[in-house]
């Protein structure tokens, strides 16, 4: 038997689009997910991205049972999402950034309370896993609080620890730091990674945000006009995507010009520089020693570009001539 | 059984839950619950004025129209103070908004109808039994009679939503149809079912089964009737298998919820 937590194969899913005015209406065929197959070792931690309309929500929902595919098949511990969805989410929890399942006029002792009855966990277990997870996620002085008056950060907390009481073996987080403040937002990564390494749990995260992406996740999975565009480990996807670096070097006294193949002046003062260059083009070696060359070098620091950019640029990449539109996420 | 109890006890939590959320707003919830009375007593009020002058109505005399009024409020009152959620199954589906409920490991449909409280349904419960037992002044095996058909209304008024809610499936957003559905079905519910025939009779059996609520149970608690009892209880046996056959049939269908979901 496989130990992946999440398989997916050929994974396909095509929605009807009316469109026109009046009596005058057509249909078309929107291909949300066009092929998609992918494994997902248990305890794995995998960010799966793309920009607004690349298929994300809809493989979410095809994993947690909302949706059926088209075509393709899929595994989620060994279910079926969309024909064992009962006896699946009893070990999967998700959250979902803009949809909240805590109750708003009530504090989140209460939801907790109804989350036991509706999991069905014996007593002694739900009050043991409810208030440690109160201490690991530090809501202890907000769980009596009405929801609506939680900070949005606060809310979050709390969403995540609600998602996690019934000890769940995969946890599907779909933009789960939308909205939060730099604080908050780390707060909640800290606590994401430290569940991912402690418990073992599998992570299967959407987001916008690189910082989640580089924080949170190993592996990440680029997803584009509803395929698969990059499967890769987060610490080599800038390298070995766009093979770029960036080099901030100080000289001296005023250097030469730095003009070579692939090398970009991003900023440049009167003794410093900044700039970018493909190491594909020109070796990072050689780029040495041109910068050795130009003048008598102080300091030098070699970076990967941000993450932003490499997935910028990943997203820019044009779709496939067979994949089709927007999903609409 | 146990798997009835255990529905019967998540019942219970929501509904407590539901009612705290509600008294979080108390001067809200108890105007909401106060004007629904007052509302259904001006109703009552009209038919006692209408049998002071004329004592009887196609065989139905007050008592027998006050009892109607009694059982269809506490029956839809019973059904939406429970089920608040019947009333909005059409909106959910249109919004999309049933994938929270989907990521639960309970029976889809009764967990989405648990999941809301109508304040006025409070209001309506209320009056239907403080009204007959004022009014009426029933015996015991009447009042224990009035009270299963309650139960029985309220099934047929939540399968009549899950059944008229679930078209949305197929008909994409139709909340106006499901709520002028169930305006014509509580308004037929709320007359005598004799002073109608001919074609308007074979609605009230079959698209507007007002008779379930407007014949039988009258019929069953005037005579203390069991056969009449049972045939009440059959046709809200029958709406809510239907309304519960059109929603499962229909959530293969879903993703059209999603689709509108993409444009907001």
């Amino acid at each position: 038997m496989s130990d992946a937590a999440v398989t997916i194969e050929n994974l396909r899913k095509t929605f009807t689009l009316q469109t026109g005015k009046g009596l005058k209406r057509t249909s078309s065929e929107v291909v949300a997910v066009d092929d998609i197959s992918l494994s997902i070792p248990s305890g794995q931690s995998v960010a799966f991205i793309g920009p607004n309309g690349a298929g994300k929500s809809t493989t979410i929902k095809i994993l947690t049972g909302i949706l059926r595919p088209t075509a393709g098949s899929a595994t989620v511990l060994g279910w079926v999402p969309w024909t064992d969805r009962k006896k699946l989410v009893r070990q999967i929890g998700a959250v979902f950034g803009q949809r909240s399942q805590l109750w708003y006029h009530l504090p989140p002792r209460d939801t907790f309370e109804l989350l036991g009855k509706i999991y069905e966990l014996p007593k002694n277990d739900y009050t043991k896993r409810r208030d440690m997870l109160i201490e690991r996620f530090g809501i202890g002085t907000f769980l009596d609080t009405q929801v609506r008056k939680l900070s949005l950060g606060q809310r979050m907390r709390a969403e995540i620890a609600a998602s996690l009481l019934h000890h769940p073996r995969v946890l599907f987080l779909d933009e789960p730091t939308i909205g939060l403040d730099v604080m908050a937002r780390q707060e909640l990564r800290d606590l994401i990674r430290e569940w991912n390494k402690e418990e073992g749990i599998t992570v299967f995260l959407t987001s916008h945000d690189a910082g989640d992406i580089e924080y949170v996740a190993r592996r990440v999975v680029v997803v584009n006009h509803g395929k698969v565009v990059l499967d890769d480990k987060v610490s080599s996807m800038r390298r070995q995507y766009l093979g770029a670096k960036v080099l901030s070097v100080k000289y001296h006294d005023n250097p030469a010009a730095l003009d070579f193949p692939g090398a970009t002046i991003v900023k440049s003062s009167q003794y410093a520089v900044r700039l970018e260059v493909d190491t594909q083009v020109t070796a990072i070696e050689a780029v040495m020693e041109h910068i050795l060359k130009a003048g008598s070098v102080a300091d030098i620091t070699i970076e990967d570009p941000p993450l932003e950019e490499v997935i910028a640029h990943i997203y820019s990449q044009p779709p496939q001539p067979s994949t089709g539109e927007e999903d609409g996420e | 059984m146990r798997t009835l109890v255990n529905y019967l006890k998540l019942a219970a939590a929501y509904t407590r839950l539901n009612l705290d959320a509600q008294l979080e707003y108390r001067g809200a919830f108890y105007s909401q619950v106060v004007a629904m009375f007052i509302n259904n007593c001006i109703w009552v009020w009209f038919w006692v004025l209408f049998f002071g002058r004329f004592k009887v109505l196609r065989g139905w005399d007050i008592n027998d129209v006050v009892t109607l009024w009694c059982i269809a409020a506490s029956g839809f009152g019973l059904a939406h103070t429970v089920c608040g959620n019947a009333l909005q199954l059409a909106v959910l589906i249109a919004r999309g908004q049933l994938d929270v409920w989907m990521l639960y490991p309970r029976a889809l449909l009764p967990h989405i109808l648990l999941g809301r409280m109508s304040a006025t349904a409070w209001g309506d419960a209320i009056f239907g039994y403080i009204v007959y037992l004022i009014f009426v002044k029933p015996d015991l095996p009447h009042f224990a009679l009035f009270v299963a058909l309650t139960v029985s209304i309220a099934f047929l008024f939540v399968g009549f939503s899950i059944f008229t809610g679930s078209l949305t499936f197929f008909l994409g957003n139709s909340e106006s149809l499901a709520e002028q559905w169930r305006y014509a079905m509580i308004t037929f519910s709320t007359y005598p079912a004799t002073l109608f025939e001919g074609a308007v009779k074979i609605l009230l059996y079959t698209l507007i089964p007002a008779v379930f609520v407007s014949y039988y149970p009258i019929i069953a608690l005037r005579q203390l009737s069991l056969s009449h009892a049972l045939i009440a209880v059959a046709g809200s046996a029958a709406v809510v298998a239907a309304g519960v056959f059109v929603f499962y049939y229909g959530l293969r269908r879903y993703e059209s919820g999603n689709l509108m979901e993409m444009r907001g």
